[in-house]
C-alpha cells in the first residue's frame, strides 16, 4: 500500500476519473483501483475525495450513472463519459500538457 | 453547467432525497465491501480487511457529507437555515428592522396600489368574449381627424353588407329619456343598440334574455334590457321586473332582461333598447338620410382574421361607398378606421396612470438606495462576526447569500406591511382613476398584484443587499477584519460609496420634484385661464325635452318662452337664459360647416364651426363679451330675419381683415342653403375644457332653431344654490311630464373640469414629497457616517485650533458636493426624459427654467440643513474626547 500519496489538486482529480472513464464505463471503487495500477501506484486517490468528485461531474454532465451488476452480481452504480465529458476531457488534457512543460521549462533554466 | 440546471437539480433534490441517500448508502457499502474483499486477498483477517477499508475511505459519514454537498440539493436546506438566522438578527435590532421594514413598506406599498390601477384599468381583458377581438369603428373627415363623424343608419347597413372581415357589426348610441311606470318618473340613460351588440359582445343575459333579430324589425314591439346596477338600484333586485311594461316616449315597452354586472361601455347606460323602438333612431328621417351621422359602430373580427386585413376591408368598402354616393361626403371624403376597443377606452387613462406608476417606481428605487446605504453602515459594525464564520470555513459564496437571504427576509416583511398601506391607498386611488375611466370596478388587490408584490419585493431586497453584502465579503477577501473598538471598519464601506448612493437618490428626488413642480405651474397656469366666460353664481339646470312630446318646432319655442318668462321672474334671478349647450358642460356642441355667401365652395375645404342655440339673454347670463354688433336679441323670433353672431376666431377665420357685420353665412350642408345674417362679434369661450382652445362658434337664436336638448342658464344674485328649488316648481308648472336633468353651477363644472389634472399633480407631488423626505434622511446618514469616522481628525484640528465654523464648512462641502453632482445628473436626466410628461402640462414647457432653478435650490437648502445637523453634532465635541476615540 502505498505510504506517500501525492495530495492531488481537485482538477486533476476530474481529469484523472474522466480519462479512465475514456476507457469505459467503471464503478467507483473501479475507477479508485485503475488509477492507483494505471500510476503504478504512485497516485492514489483518497477515497473519500473520489465520491464527491464523482457527483460533481455528474452534475455537471461530464459523466452519466446507471445502475448495472458488477462482476461478482452485486448492484453497483456505473459511471460513463458523455459527449460533453469527452469534450472536457480534451479541453483538460491539453491544458495539462501545456502546465507541465511551462513548469518543465522553469525548472531546466539555471 | 447552467444555474438554472442546478436549481432544478437542488429543487428536484429535495425530493428524492430519500431515494438518493439510499442510492448513496449503497453504493459505498459496495465501495467498502469490493475494498474490504481486496484487503482480504492480500491477506489481512475480515475485521482488519474491513477497518483498512473503512481508513482508505476516509470515514463513511464524512464522504457522506461531502458528497450531499456536492449535490445540489445542499442549497435549499442552507437557505432555511439562513432564514431562521436572518430571523434570529433581526429579532436582536428590531429598531433596525422596524425602520427598514417601515421604509419599504411605504415604497412597496405605493407600488403594489398603483399596479392594481395599473392592471384593473389599462391591462386587464374587458368582460367579453375573446375580448381582443373587439374593435371600434370610427370615420373621420381628413382634414378634421380629430372629431369622429361617426356613422349613419346607411352607412352601417352598407358595411354590413360589403365587408367580410367582421362575424358582426352593432350599432350603438346611447340617449337620456323619460321612463314612466316606477315610483316617479325618471331619467334614464338608455344605450340603443342593434339586435346583435350582446351577442357581438358575447354577453348573455343573468335573468330572461336579450334581444333577437325580430325586436330589431321596424315597427316591433318595444322591449327594454335593464343594467345589473339600475336593476339593483331602482328595482331593489327584483326578479319579477321580467315582463313588466313600462312607458317610454309614450309606448308602453316589455322588460325581458337583465344583464349581469358586467361594467358598462362606452356609457353607464341604465336601460338597454334595440333601435326599433327608439323614436329618435326610427324615424325615417334618420334612417333614410346618409348624412345623418351620429351612431357609433362595435365589430368583432372573423377568427383567423388580422386588424390589419380588416382595415383594407373597410377602406376598399368605404372607397366603392363614395364613389357612389358623392352627394353625401365632403368633398375630399370621409375615412373609415378601426382600432382595438381596449386601446380605445383606455386611452384617456394611459399616460397619467403610466406616469404615476412609474413615480412610484422611482420612489422604491429611491428607498432602496437609502436602505443599502443602512446596510452598509450597520455590516460595518458587524465585522467580528463575519469574519468568524469567514474562519470557521464559510466560503465567500455563502456568505453573500447569507447577507442577501437577510436583505430579501427584510424586504418581505416589508412587502407584507406594505399590501396593508397599499389597500388603504387604494381607495383613494380609485377615486382617482374614476374621473379617467369607467373600468375602477375592476381594481383590486387579486393574485397577480400579490404575485407583483412578492416579485417587487424580492427584487428590492436584491437591490438593496447586494451592494452592501458585495462589499463585505470583499472586505473580507482582502483579509481586513474590523477591530473589536466598534469602529466602522472597511467592511463599513467607504465614504464614497455611501456618498454616490446619497448622491443617486438626490438625482432622482430631483427628477421627481421637477415633474411635481411643472404639473404644479400647469395647474396654476390652467385654474388662471380666461374662458371668456363669468361662472360667478350661474345655475344650470338641464332640460331636455321629450322627443316625443315636442315633435314640432312650434311646441318647443312655446316651452321655451313659458319657461323663460317665468323663470325671469323669478326673484333674485338677474337673467335667464335657455342654451342648447353651455361651457364645460362635457357634453359640447354640435358641428357642421360654415359657408359664405358669395364664395364659391365646390370642391374647397369647409371650415368647420361647433353651433348652439341660445335665447337673447345668454351673453348676459354667461357673461360674454361682445365685440362688435350685437348679441342676440328678441327680436330675432321666429319668423324674423335669421341671424347669427359668429365667436371671434371663426369671425378672423372666415373674414379676416373685413367687416362681417352684414354679411351672410350658412350653416350646415342642407341644400339650398339657409342664409344667416352676421349681426355680432363675440369673444370666444374655452367650453370644452381649460386647455383646448376655444375653437370655432356660431350662436343661433333659439326661438327661430327651437333646440330639443339644452339648460336653462340663471345668472342670481344671490347663491346660484338657493334658486334650485323654485326653478323645479316652475319646470314642474310648466310640464309635469318634464324631468329636471343635471343641476349644478357653472363654478362647480369649471372646478370639476380641473379635478383630473388636480389630482394628478396632487399624486405626484406627494410622491415626489416622499421622496424628498428618504432623500434627506438618507443623506443625514452618510454625513453622519462620514463625520463619526473622522472624529479623531476632527479632534485633532480642533485642538490645534480650527474654529467650529471651518470644521462646519468643511463637512459641509463635502455633502454638498454629492448634492450638486446629484442634482446636476438628475438636471440632465429630466431634460431626456421630459417629453414624458409634456403631454399632461398646460402652457408650461417641460424644460421649464424657473421649475427647475426652484427644485434646484430648494434640494440644496434642504440638503444643506440634512447635512448641518450631524455637522454641528460633531464639533460639539470635546477635542479630548475625540482625541481619545483611538
Amino acid at each position: 500500500m502505498a505510504t506517500e500519496s501525492e495530495d492531488l489538486l481537485q482538477g486533476t482529480l476530474d481529469l484523472l476519473i474522466l480519462r479512465t472513464l475514456a476507457l469505459g464505463p467503471q464503478h467507483g471503487w473501479g475507477i479508485a483501483q485503475r488509477i492507483q495500477q494505471v500510476s503504478r501506484d504512485v497516485l492514489s486517490v483518497t477515497q473519500g475525495s473520489l465520491y464527491p468528485a464523482l457527483y460533481r461531474l455528474e452534475e455537471q454532465g461530464a459523466i452519466a450513472a446507471d445502475w448495472g451488476l458488477s462482476d461478482n452480481n452485486r448492484r453497483a452504480k456505473f459511471y460513463r463519459l458523455t459527449r460533453a465529458g469527452k469534450r472536457q476531457l480534451e479541453r483538460e488534457t491539453e491544458s495539462w500538457h501545456r502546465f507541465t512543460a511551462a513548469v518543465g521549462r522553469v525548472l531546466r533554466t539555471e | 453547467m447552467s444555474a438554472i440546471r442546478r436549481s432544478l437539480a437542488a429543487v428536484k433534490g429535495l425530493f428524492v432525497r430519500r431515494r438518493l441517500e439510499a442510492e448513496l448508502d449503497e453504493e459505498l457499502r459496495f465501495h467498502l465491501a469490493m475494498e474490504a474483499a481486496e484487503q482480504a486477498r492480500r491477506g489481512a483477517s475480515r475485521e482488519e480487511a474491513q477497518r483498512q477499508a473503512m481508513l482508505k475511505l476516509g470515514g463513511l459519514e464524512a464522504t457522506k457529507e461531502a458528497a450531499r454537498s456536492a449535490r445540489g440539493y445542499r442549497r435549499l436546506e442552507t437557505l432555511g437555515q439562513d432564514v431562521r438566522f436572518a430571523l434570529r438578527l433581526l429579532r436582536r435590532s428590531p429598531g433596525y428592522a422596524a425602520t427598514v421594514v417601515l421604509a419599504l413598506a411605504l415604497g412597496i406599498g405605493a407600488n403594489t396600489a398603483m399596479f392594481s390601477v395599473v392592471r384593473g384599468v389599462l391591462l386587464r381583458e374587458l368582460p367579453y368574449r375573446q375580448p381582443g377581438r373587439l374593435v371600434v369603428l370610427h370615420q373621420r373627415d381628413p382634414r378634421a381627424v380629430t372629431m369622429d363623424q361617426q356613422f349613419s343608419v346607411p352607412d352601417i347597413e352598407d358595411l354590413r353588407r360589403r365587408t367580410r372581415s367582421f362575424s358582426g357589426l352593432a350599432e350603438y348610441h346611447s340617449m337620456w329619456f323619460n321612463l314612466l311606470g316606477g315610483t316617479e318618473p325618471e331619467r334614464v340613460q338608455t344605450g340603443v343598440v342593434s339586435a346583435n351588440f350582446f351577442g357581438v359582445l358575447g354577453t348573455r343575459a343573468l335573468l330572461g334574455r336579450t334581444f333577437s333579430p325580430d325586436d330589431d324589425k321596424p315597427g316591433a314591439p318595444p322591449v327594454l334590457v335593464f343594467s345589473h346596477a339600475y336593476w339593483r338600484r331602482s328595482w331593489g333586485g327584483d326578479p319579477a321586473v321580467i315582463g313588466k311594461t313600462l312607458q317610454m316616449n309614450d309606448h308602453p315597452h316589455r322588460v325581458i332582461g337583465v344583464l349581469p354586472p358586467v361594467p358598462q361601455y362606452p356609457d353607464e347606460n341604465d336601460l338597454w333598447m334595440p333601435t326599433s323602438a327608439c323614436p329618435f333612431r326610427s324615424d325615417p328621417q334618420m334612417t333614410g338620410s346618409r348624412q345623418m351621422r351620429g351612431f357609433s359602430v362595435f365589430g368583432r373580427l372573423q377568427p383567423g382574421v388580422t386588424l390589419a386585413r380588416a382595415r383594407q376591408d373597410l377602406a376598399a368598402a368605404n372607397r366603392a361607398l363614395v364613389a357612389e354616393y358623392a352627394g353625401d361626403y365632403p368633398a375630399g371624403g370621409l375615412r373609415i378606421d378601426a382600432t382595438p376597443m381596449l386601446a380605445e377606452l383606455t386611452a384617456r387613462a394611459r399616460p397619467t396612470l403610466w406616469l404615476l406608476f412609474a413615480t412610484v417606481l422611482l420612489v422604491l428605487l429611491i428607498v432602496c438606495a437609502n436602505v443599502a446605504n443602512l446596510e452598509l453602515a450597520r455590516l460595518g459594525s458587524r465585522g467580528d462576526e463575519i469574519a468568524l464564520r469567514a474562519a470557521l470555513g464559510a466560503g465567500r459564496g455563502r456568505l453573500l447569500r447569507q447577507l442577501l437571504t437577510e436583505s430579501v427576509m427584510l424586504a418581505l416583511l416589508g412587502a407584507a406591511l406594505g399590501i396593508g398601506f397599499a389597500a388603504v391607498l387604494l381607495k383613494a386611488l380609485v377615486a382617482f382613476a374614476s374621473r379617467f375611466t369607467t373600468r375602477t370596478g375592476d381594481i383590486a388587490l387579486d393574485g397577480w398584484v400579490l404575485g407583483f408584490t412578492l416579485a417587487a419585493g424580492i427584487a428590492a431586497g436584491l437591490l438593496f443587499g447586494t451592494l452592501p453584502a458585495v462589499t463585505a465579503s470583499r472586505g473580507l477577501a482582502a483579509g481586513t477584519r474590523a477591530g473589536g473598538s466598534g469602529r466602522p471598519g472597511p467592511a463599513g464601506g467607504s465614504v464614497r460609496l455611501r456618498a454616490v448612493l446619497a448622491g443617486v437618490q438626490v438625482a432622482v428626488s430631483f427628477l421627481l420634484l421637477v415633474s411635481a413642480g411643472l404639473t404644479l405651474r400647469s395647474i396654476w397656469k390652467l385654474q388662471a385661464v380666461d374662458a371668456g366666460f363669468d361662472p360667478q353664481n350661474v345655475l344650470a339646470l338641464t332640460v331636455d325635452l321629450d322627443w316625443a312630446h315636442y315633435k314640432t318646432a312650434g311646441e318647443r319655442r312655446a316651452f321655451h318662452r313659458v319657461l323663460l318668462e317665468k323663470a325671469r321672474a323669478l326673484p333674485g334671478v338677474a337673467a335667464a337664459a335657455y342654451s342648447s349647450s353651455y361651457p364645460l358642460d362635457g357634453i359640447g356642441r354640435g358641428s357642421g360647416s360654415v359657408r359664405v355667401e358669395g364664395r364659391d365652395t365646390a370642391g374647397a375645404n369647409l371650415p368647420q364651426a361647433g353651433f348652439r342655440m341660445a335665447s337673447p339673454d345668454v351673453l348676459r347670463a354667461l357673461g360674454i363679451r361682445i365685440e362688435r354688433g350685437r348679441g342676440l336679441e328678441s327680436g330675432d323670433r321666429d319668423g324674423a330675419p335669421r341671424v347669427a353672431v359668429l365667436g371671434h376666431a371663426l369671425a378672423d377665420q372666415l373674414f379676416g381683415q373685413e367687416d362681417p357685420i352684414g354679411r351672410r353665412i350658412a350653416v350646415g350642408s342642407a341644400q339650398p342653403p339657409v342664409w344667416r345674417t352676421v349681426v355680432g362679434v363675440i369673444a370666444d369661450v374655452r367650453d370644452m375644457a381649460l386647455d383646448q382652445d376655444p375653437g370655432d362658434a356660431v350662436w343661433l337664436p333659439l326661438d327661430q332653431e327651437p333646440a330639443l336638448a339644452g339648460s336653462l342658464l340663471l345668472r342670481s344674485r344671490r347663491p346660484p344654490g338657493q334658486l334650485t328649488a323654485a326653478v323645479r316648481t316652475i319646470i314642474r308648472d310648466v310640464d309635469p311630464r318634464q324631468p329636471v336633468g343635471r343641476v349644478q353651477t357653472l363654478a362647480t363644472a369649471r372646478s370639476a373640469s380641473l379635478a383630473a389634472p388636480r389630482l394628478t399633480t396632487l399624486l405626484l407631488s406627494a410622491f415626489a414629497a416622499l421622496a424628498l423626505a428618504v432623500t434627506v434622511i438618507g443623506l443625514g446618514g452618510v454625513v453622519a457616517f462620514g463625520v463619526a469616522r473622522r472624529t479623531r481628525e476632527i479632534g485633532i484640528r480642533m485642538a490645534l485650533g480650527a474654529s467650529r465654523g471651518a470644521i462646519l464648512a468643511a463637512v459641509l462641502r463635502e455633502g454638498l458636493a454629492a448634492v450638486c453632482i446629484g442634482v446636476a445628473v438628475g438636471a440632465a436626466m429630466a431634460q431626456l426624459l421630459a417629453h414624458v410628461v409634456a403631454q399632461l402640462l398646460f402652457g408650461v414647457p417641460p424644460t421649464d427654467p424657473v421649475t427647475y432653478g426652484v427644485v434646484a435650490v430648494l434640494l440644496v437648502a434642504v440638503a444643506a440643513l440634512a447635512c448641518l445637523l450631524p455637522a454641528r453634532r460633531a464639533t460639539d465635541l470635546q477635542p479630548s474626547l475625540a482625541l481619545r476615540a483611538l
